[in-house]
């Protein structure tokens, strides 16, 4: 896998034409850069799901273009563009979306024949990225006999297995509690930070916004300025920063759920004042603040 | 590939109703098929059997068994004096009512003089007619209205009594009942009078030469095949259309329950074969996954459908030996291309189904 840079330029799409044509992405512009991850969250029919079929060359925009690397995916016709999702992009889907009929081992081993790869090559590599994402004793099961969190390792695996530089998912957590939801996050985000590839995630989901190191938030077909997030330093819920209950202490600011965890906070303060351990609260809730707001301020947001 | 057989043998039901369907389909063709074999070859039987290659009948009258055939002695005579005859044997044919103790059935009453030919080709019990008012009658004739040797037969108004059991001689109306000659034409009250003569010509002289030799005012000489042909049109005329409809439904059926069979399972699976393009699978290889699980399933279904024809087939003779079905290779050869057809035609609509799939339509 070579590290590659996908630039998204100007991208409108609209869907249908005349009274009942739908924009659902409008003159979006963004660029991926090599293991970074970055999370596109918005409103229901924002054009999320739209702008990463585009992102992963699984829909011609309308207008602008879409480059993977300087090769402009956007101008390339229909026949051209299935090895270029096999080889580059790593597709995972909400429902897993993986064949019934084919044990687990031979739903990654068959993405690894289409690239090209001899039977025996690719079940060993299938076998090799299984059994590291902990599925070594299942290869022989079908799908159904697996759990939601264990059909998305699959999915996974058969996102990985032709090396690709980009991972693309949409709400790959939606099918799943939130433990294993997180699981699955941190497996992505090991899997950006280690193998250096790109993973663009599509979600609604509050809860796995923490691995990313970008957020963008899409509303309507564009992107809306990016809402800097921060955890409530009482019960560790994430906040909109923007639109939080807050405080000043010491030319420190600190966000909050609800004016209760507020008083709270500030009762723990004075409490603590007294015990001569207010550094340490001060300093817990600092660092949170501090890692999260440097992934905000990586994120750019353009409109 | 591995993901058509997996696909088929998921979901077992399915595969087994689209193999059936085949099958069922398959073996009707086959059925129906060597049932209008049976005729034509029973059709062809007799005349195959005659002596000689060179039929000499009245001008016009090419089913000698139904329309009745008037030579005189004189024609018998001029024919066996024609320069290239080496042999002609005259008979006498007539459909007549057999007037058995449960019912009335038809036959074909020959007349022949044993020591020329014309007679039964294949006795299983007893001997031919040597005195009047003998018969030889088929043996599948004989079994169904438990006929023996022995046993009495009312023909026109006459009493015979049963000689020999003749093979290969039932009809698909009726079938062949053999008598001497003369008894046949006293019957008849016409003596002297042919139907038809089998000429054989001597060697070196072509059926052709005879056909121009024998030129007698109102009579025809035509080769023996012509005649087997003429026949073959006969009932072609009335059987190749319903049987050819038949055979035709029995295909179209076989199609629409594979077709439809591999289509739900391919609409179901439309989300697996949606995320494959996602991936990267080409339309191609997709046609090819779908148009392979139709192949299979129709092979295996026209495999086994050739089996089932047979031991129906082997069933019905046993139950109707008068129905003879004869199974012929160009008939299954046809039968499993047939069965190809069908695979092919029954992948389009899931082929389509697939073309019309958009990669980003996993994504909803
Ligand atoms: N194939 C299509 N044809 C017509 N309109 C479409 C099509 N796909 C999406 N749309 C419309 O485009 C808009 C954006 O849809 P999209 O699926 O991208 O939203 P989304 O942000 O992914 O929503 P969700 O969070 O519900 O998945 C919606 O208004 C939708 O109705
Ligand atoms: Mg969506």
């Amino acid at each position: 896998m070579n590290a590659l840079t996908l630039d998204v330029r100007n991208v409108t799409k609209r869907y249908g034409d005349g009274e009942t044509a739908v924009t659902a992405v409008r003159d979006v512009s963004l660029a991926i850069q090599p293991s970074e991850i970055v999370l596109i969250m918005g409103p229901s029919g924002s054009g999320k799901t739209t702008l990463l079929s585009m992102m992963g060359a699984l829909l011609h925009p309308t207008a602008g273009t879409i480059r993977l690397d300087g090769t402009a995916l956007s101008d390339l016709s229909e026949r051209q563009l299935p090895p270029i999702r096999l080889r580059q992009f790593g597709f995972i889907f909400q429902d897993f979306n993986l064949l019934s009929a084919l044990s687990i081992l031979e739903n990654v081993a068959l993405v690894a024949e289409l690239a090209g790869s001899k039977r025996k090559a690719a079940r060993e590599k299938a076998t090799a990225i299984l059994t590291e994402l902990g599925l070594g004793a299942r290869l022989d099961f079908l799908p159904e006999k697996l759990s939601g969190g264990e059909k998305q390792r699959v999915a996974i695996a058969r996102a990985l297995i032709n090396d690709p530089a980009l991972i693309l998912a949409d709400e790959p957590t939606a099918n799943l509690d939130s433990k294993i939801g997180h699981e699955i996050m941190r497996l992505l985000r090991r899997i950006a930070k280690e193998q250096g590839r790109s993973v663009v995630i599509v979600s609604h989901d509050q809860r796995i916004r923490d691995i990313a190191d970008r957020v963008l938030w899409l509303e309507d077909g564009r992107f809306k300025d990016v809402i800097t997030m921060t955890t409530d330093p009482v019960c560790g819920m994430t906040v909109e920063r923007d639109r939080a209950v807050s405080v000043e202490r010491d030319g420190e600011a600190f966000y909050f759920c609800s004016k209760g965890c507020r008083e709270e906070f500030l009762g723990r303060l004075r409490s603590e004042d007294m015990g001569g351990c207010r550094s340490a609260v001060l300093q817990r809730a600092g660092s949170v603040f501090a890692h999260l707001a440097s992934g905000a301020r990586d994120g750019h947001a353009s409109d | 590939m591995l993901l058509a057989r997996r696909n088929l043998t998921h979901d077992r039901v399915r595969l087994v109703l689209s193999i059936t369907g085949v099958a069922l389909s398959v073996m009707l063709i086959l059925l129906l098929s060597g049932y209008l074999a049976g005729i034509y070859r029973q059709s062809a039987t007799y005349l195959e059997n005659a002596p000689g290659s060179v039929v000499v009948a009245q001008q016009g009258v090419r089913t000698f068994a139904g329309s009745s055939s008037f030579l005189s002695s004189d024609v018998l005579d001029s024919v066996r004096t024609t320069p290239g005859v080496a042999q002609a044997v005259p008979i006498v044919m007539q459909a007549a009512v057999l007037e058995l103790h449960d019912r009335k059935e038809i036959a074909s009453l020959v007349g022949y003089d044993a020591a020329q030919g014309g007679g039964p080709w294949k006795l299983a019990e007893g001997r031919t007619p040597e005195a009047d008012h003998e018969v030889v009658v088929d043996q599948v004739l004989a079994d169904q209205h438990g006929i023996s040797i022995g046993s009495a037969l009312t023909i026109l108004d006459q009493q015979f009594t049963v000689v020999g059991l003749s093979a290969d001689t039932s009809l698909w109306i009726g079938s062949y009942v053999f008598a001497g000659a003369e008894a046949v034409q006293t019957m008849l009250r016409a003596p002297g009078v042919w139907s038809a003569i089998f000429v054989t010509p001597s060697a070196g002289v072509s059926d052709a030469d005879i056909v121009r030799a024998i030129a007698i005012p109102g009579i025809e000489a035509f080769p023996k095949t012509d005649k087997i042909e003429a026949d073959r049109r006969g009932i072609a005329r009335i059987y190749d259309a319903p049987l050819g409809l038949m055979v035709g439904i029995a295909f179209v059926v076989g199609v629409l329950v594979v077709g439809l069979v591999i289509y739900t399972a391919t609409v179901e699976r439309r989300r697996e074969y949606g995320a494959l393009k996602a991936i990267g699978m080409k339309n191609r290889t997709l046609y090819r996954l779908v148009t392979r699980q139709a192949l299979i399933a129709a092979v295996a279904g026209g495999l086994l459908g050739v089996a089932l024809a047979f031991g129906l087939a082997a069933l019905l003779i046993a139950l109707r030996p008068q129905f003879p079905i004869v199974i012929e290779p160009g008939a299954i050869a046809t039968a499993l291309a047939a069965s190809l057809v069908m695979a092919v035609l029954a992948a389009l609509a899931p082929a389509r189904a697939i073309a019309g799939l958009a990669p980003a339509e996993v994504f909803r």
